[in-house]
């Protein structure tokens, strides 16, 4: 079709008149030959002719808008042929709209975590500091690194820090003092992010500097419920902690952080600190035009400045500083699960394309002297291709804006059981939106679908035997030898494709088992822990926070219910801190330190609280405060690991040496050896702990931990913890001060987290094996079905000769197992390859995991004979004189 | 959008062919072409000649025949068309078609006069 028919029309349109003219006056011409006067020879050729004028406007009309024309007619009659059929035409709409619809959910979430860039100005050139060494890289960042970075003028535009997570402000001086979500940053963060200011200013260098005053910026979030959003609100003050603070901004509602905050204070940082404890995260953006190679010669420049600032034992000689994109550092390890969802879901939507390509085939089958006689008629073959794939098109395009209802719906299904730990989506997965992405990708698939289980039965139909096909005058003609065949491969294919995605699901459903299986190291049942805030002023010796612990301690023992109270300064499970230590008199080697280890710092009843068993020695006291000598328990693991032969209880360990002054402390006594707990989750082995006494720990860091974590308190009890969080909550207020609590969640829950990912993708996979198995079910006993119903007479004939009933039936039941046995070793094979992919999420099972190997299989050939067991059944019914009449 | 079948319509395909069997002969102008098929049929086929030409210009299109002004052998302008090798294809398929048909309506037919 040419721009330059319409644009020629004139001209055509001149020719063609003059065509016509030509051909009348041939006509008459011809017509005068036979002896008819002029008159009566021009008035016959017009006559014969007919209008010229409706000839001429039916080329036209054939020229202008052919294609459109054609589509209308081919949509029009696909649509009446499908009316025609509708329990065809419902299923194979529902089976496309499930398989779209599980695409079009899980390419939301895709959309919203990897594809939809930061909501940042610019986000592509916002880059995440990290220490980079042999083992990969990870983001954290002291004050003389941040200082360095800063000096990298030539690759960044801006460098500024901002908290990991943070220890919570209490805003008090009201009746009911709240905990909320501060966050420390410098003063470049605003800058750096682009963060609109609503009202007021952003922090300036000066209130960034230490004793810069206490100043604080409000989100859009706290502005509107608590101040109304009014912007007097500008200049007044705020309680936080027991101070006032200057409130000089307020930030947009458009502003939103992975982490989101309530409001932000400045860092403050002492920028002269030696101070080696990481607690916070860097960010930078790169100047225009700068490459990474730069960035990356740069940094190499700058670790070589850190050594020779700081010693060669402050950065590993393998390690170094460097830079990921802030939108790859956002989305972390989540890219890979999402994207072996993906290809599950590809999985499906392949299984419903079969089915669908199957039901197509069958109806294609009865409808051959249909296509017989169109082209007997004239109609090319490309013509029926297209007239069929209208109809497929027609159907995927339901099924698809079907599918994307379903999908929204399985979007909704999918945050509900979200593991928590998705990037990206928000808070309630407000994120994760309908969008042109998602339109577009729907709308794609839906015509590839339609394509693709179209063209085959279209090709197949498209290429009839018009003399077989007329000459055939019965039902019996049945699916023809090729189309025969073409459903049995899609059968095969169907039945392997759905084994490879059970066995998927099945690997994840014993990996989730064994995981429930795994003993934690401590007690979770019945037992809560909240989170109280120490930042402030007040909390920067360790005398005030070992006062509260005795006295809430005493308070919560005192509710009744309440068996036991701990207190540490991180949760099990929920991410800690690690420390270098050395063993005292040990020779370390070529190595600055000993080792590492988890590092937590509790009160004496920590371990009675979370029942962690004492295996040897003593457990800590109340005594063990900061006049009593240093003590200190390591774990089962930490002993094995260090003391392979020796007695740890013998010897002292010194924590954090060269780690800065807040770690400056004597070496510790070791005075006991306690059980393992999986605190890096439980698939991982329990890695070596260091716990040390809270009344324990130096000034200084008592003022680090206060300001980077907040105390956690847990408490296990006789009854349901969540009753008595009111009594606790209340007994914490009073021994604090009226300090808040917060976080109030149960270690069973807790727990539950640190499984939900396991959890989630194991109910995905579930779901999308399922929904596979129920396809493959469907298809096969459509085939078979099928297949029986037209071969009514040859079966009839059968009976008639004498076969037996059971005969017919196993028979019709050996043809369907035998597809599904082709599939199922198939996909098996299939299964040994793809597994591989899944080997990162699985724990306890290996990739080829007999059990999923045997009982999947075993499982697909039950569900395959019971469809197949009820058109075998229809089979043995057939009555031979029916059938006979049919001819 | 509902119009009326047309003749044309109906034969579409068989007037195609038969057009250009006409055209084997060598190259013709419209009014030559419809007393061509009315003729070799013994005017059994009455060509509608008002379908002839939505019908040559399709051919046309598609590359079936090409065509050029001339004189005709009564000294008149006229248009004439010639196949094109595409257009010789495509009357061999067709040809090929509905040899096939007939056979199959011929065997039905005398199955039915049993």
């Amino acid at each position: 079709m040419s721009l330059r028919r319409f644009t020629n029309r004139t001209r055509k349109d001149r020719d063609l008149t003059e065509e016509i003219d030509s051909h009348l006056a041939h006509a008459q011409d011809a017509n005068a030959a036979r002896g008819l006067p002029q008159e009566e020879a021009r008035r016959q050729a017009y006559v014969r002719f007919g209008n010229p004028r409706s000839t001429r406007e039916r080329v036209w009309r054939y020229r202008s808008l052919p294609w459109m024309e054609d589509i209308w007619r081919d949509l029009r009659f696909a649509l009446r042929g499908l009316s025609k059929t509708p329990g065809f035409t419902i299923i194979a709409i529902l089976v496309i709209a499930v398989g779209i619809g599980v695409n079009t959910a899980v390419f939301s979430v895709i959309n919203a975590v990897l594809l939809k860039p930061l909501t940042y100005p610019d986000p592509k050139s916002l880059v995440e500091m990290r220490n980079t060494g042999p083992q990969g890289s990870f983001a954290g960042a002291n004050i003389p690194k941040f200082n360095i970075w800063h000096q990298q003028a030539s690759v960044f535009q801006r460098v500024a820090a901002y908290d990991f997570g943070g220890a919570g402000l209490n805003i008090t001086g009201g009746d009911h003092p709240e905990q909320v979500q501060g966050i420390h940053v410098s003063a470049d963060y605003f800058a750096l992010f682009g963060a609109p200011v609503v009202a007021g200013r952003t922090f300036t260098s000066a209130e960034d500097s230490p004793h810069g005053g206490h100043v604080t910026v409000l989100s859009y979030g706290l502005w509107k419920s608590r101040y109304g959003a009014d912007p007097r609100v500008v200049g007044t003050t705020i309680q936080l902690d027991g101070q006032p603070y200057l409130i000089v901004g307020v930030i947009g509602r458009g502003f939103v952080t992975d982490t989101p905050a309530d409001l932000w204070v400045p860092f403050q940082f002492d920028m002269n600190s030696q101070d080696m404890a990481h607690y916070f995260t860097v960010a930078a953006r790169l100047k225009l035009g700068v490459t990474m190679a730069q960035v990356n010669a740069q940094l190499r420049l700058a670790a070589d400045e850190y050594r020779r600032i700081y010693g060669k034992d402050s950065l590993p000689a393998n390690g170094g500083f460097g830079v990921v994109s802030l939108q790859e550092a956002t989305i972390g390890d989540t890219r890979f699960p999402l994207l072996v969802l993906l290809g599950a879901v590809g999985f499906v939507l392949l299984i419903a394309c079969a089915n669908v390509a199957n039901l197509l085939l069958a109806r294609a089958s009865s409808r051959k002297r249909e296509f017989a006689t169109r082209a007997a008629l004239g109609a090319g073959r490309s013509q029926i291709i297209r007239q069929l794939l209208t109809e497929s098109l027609a159907l995927s395009l339901a099924g698809g804006a079907l599918g994307l209802i379903l999908g929204f719906a399985g979007v909704r299904f999918l945050l509900s059981i979200n593991p928590g730990n998705i990037p990206r989506i928000g808070e309630d997965g407000s994120a994760v939106t309908l969008d042109i992405n998602i339109l577009l990708f729907t709308l794609g698939i839906s015509l590839l679908t339609g394509i693709f289980f179209g063209l085959i039965p279209a090709i197949s139909a498209s290429r009839p035997n018009l003399a077989a096909t007329l000459n055939e005058n019965g039902s019996h003609s049945g699916i023809g030898f090729r189309s025969g065949k073409l459903r049995s491969a899609l059968v095969i294919g169907e039945m392997a494709l759905t084994l490879v995605l059970v066995i998927g699901a099945a690997l994840l459903i014993r990996t989730f088992l064994k995981l429930q299986a795994v003993d934690t190291g401590f007690a979770t049942h019945n037992v809560i822990s909240m989170a109280m805030s120490m930042s402030g002023d007040r909390f920067q010796k360790t005398a005030p926070v070992a006062q509260i612990i005795r006295d809430g301690t005493d308070r919560v023992l005192a509710v009744p219910g309440v068996l036991d109270v701990g207190v540490s300064n991180c949760l099990p499970m929920a991410g800690g801190f690690g420390m270098i230590f050395d063993v005292v008199g040990r020779p370390k080697g070529n190595s600055p330190f000993t080792g590492g280890a988890g590092f937590y710092s509790i009160s004496w009843r920590y371990f009675d609280a979370l029942t962690i068993p004492l295996l040897r020695g003593r457990s800590f006291t109340e005594q063990d405060n900061g006049a009593a000598p240093g003590v200190i328990i390591i774990n089962q693991a930490f002993a094995r690991q260090y003391w392979p032969k020796g007695d740890p209880l013998k010897d002292r360990i010194q924590i954090g040496p060269g780690a800065g002054p807040a770690f400056a402390e004597g070496p510790r006594q070791v005075v006991g050896i306690v059980g393992d707990t999986h605190d890096g989750g439980p698939n991982r082995d329990p890695f070596p702990m260091m716990y040390i006494p809270l009344a324990q720990m130096p000034d200084l860091e008592t003022a680090l931990n206060s300001r980077v974590a907040p105390l956690w308190w847990i408490i296990r009890s006789q009854v349901n913890p969540r009753t008595l969080a009111a009594p606790i909550t209340a007994a914490l207020r009073d021994a604090s001060g009226g300090l808040p609590v917060a976080h109030i969640r149960t270690m069973d829950e807790i727990e539950a987290r640190n499984t939900a990912r396991q959890r989630f993708n194991m109910l995905l996979l579930t779901v999308f094996g399922s929904a596979g198995l129920l396809m493959a079910a469907i298809g096969v006993y459509g085939v078979m079905s099928y297949s029986v119903q037209q071969r009514t007479q040859e079966l009839g004939v059968r009976m008639a000769l004498g076969a037996q009933a059971s005969n017919l039936r196993n028979m019709v039941i050996r043809q369907g197992m035998m597809l599904t046995l082709i599939g199922v070793v198939i996909g098996t094979g299939g299964a040994f390859w793809l597994t591989r992919f899944l080997a990162s999420f699985l724990f306890g099972v290996k990739t080829l995991d007999p059990i999923a190997f045997i009982v999947t299989p075993l499982l697909l050939l039950a569900v395959a004979l019971l469809s197949i067991w009820i058109p075998a059944k229809r089979a043995t019914r057939v009555d031979p004189m029916t059938a006979l009449r049919l001819e | 959008m509902k119009r009326p079948p047309e003749a044309g319509d109906i034969l579409q395909g068989t007037l195609d062919m038969l057009i250009l069997r006409t055209l084997v002969m060598g190259p013709a102008h419209g009014h030559t072409i419809a007393e061509v098929i009315e003729h070799t049929s013994e005017n059994a086929l009455e060509v509608e000649q008002g379908s002839l030409y939505p019908a040559l210009h399709r051919l046309e299109d598609r590359g079936m025949v090409s065509s050029q002004w001339g004189v005709s052998e009564n000294n008149r302008r006229a248009k004439f068309y010639q196949l094109t090798s595409k257009g010789k294809r495509e009357l061999n398929a067709a040809t090929g078609r509905w040899r096939r048909m007939t056979r199959a309506i011929g065997l039905i037919l005398g199955e039915s006069h049993e």
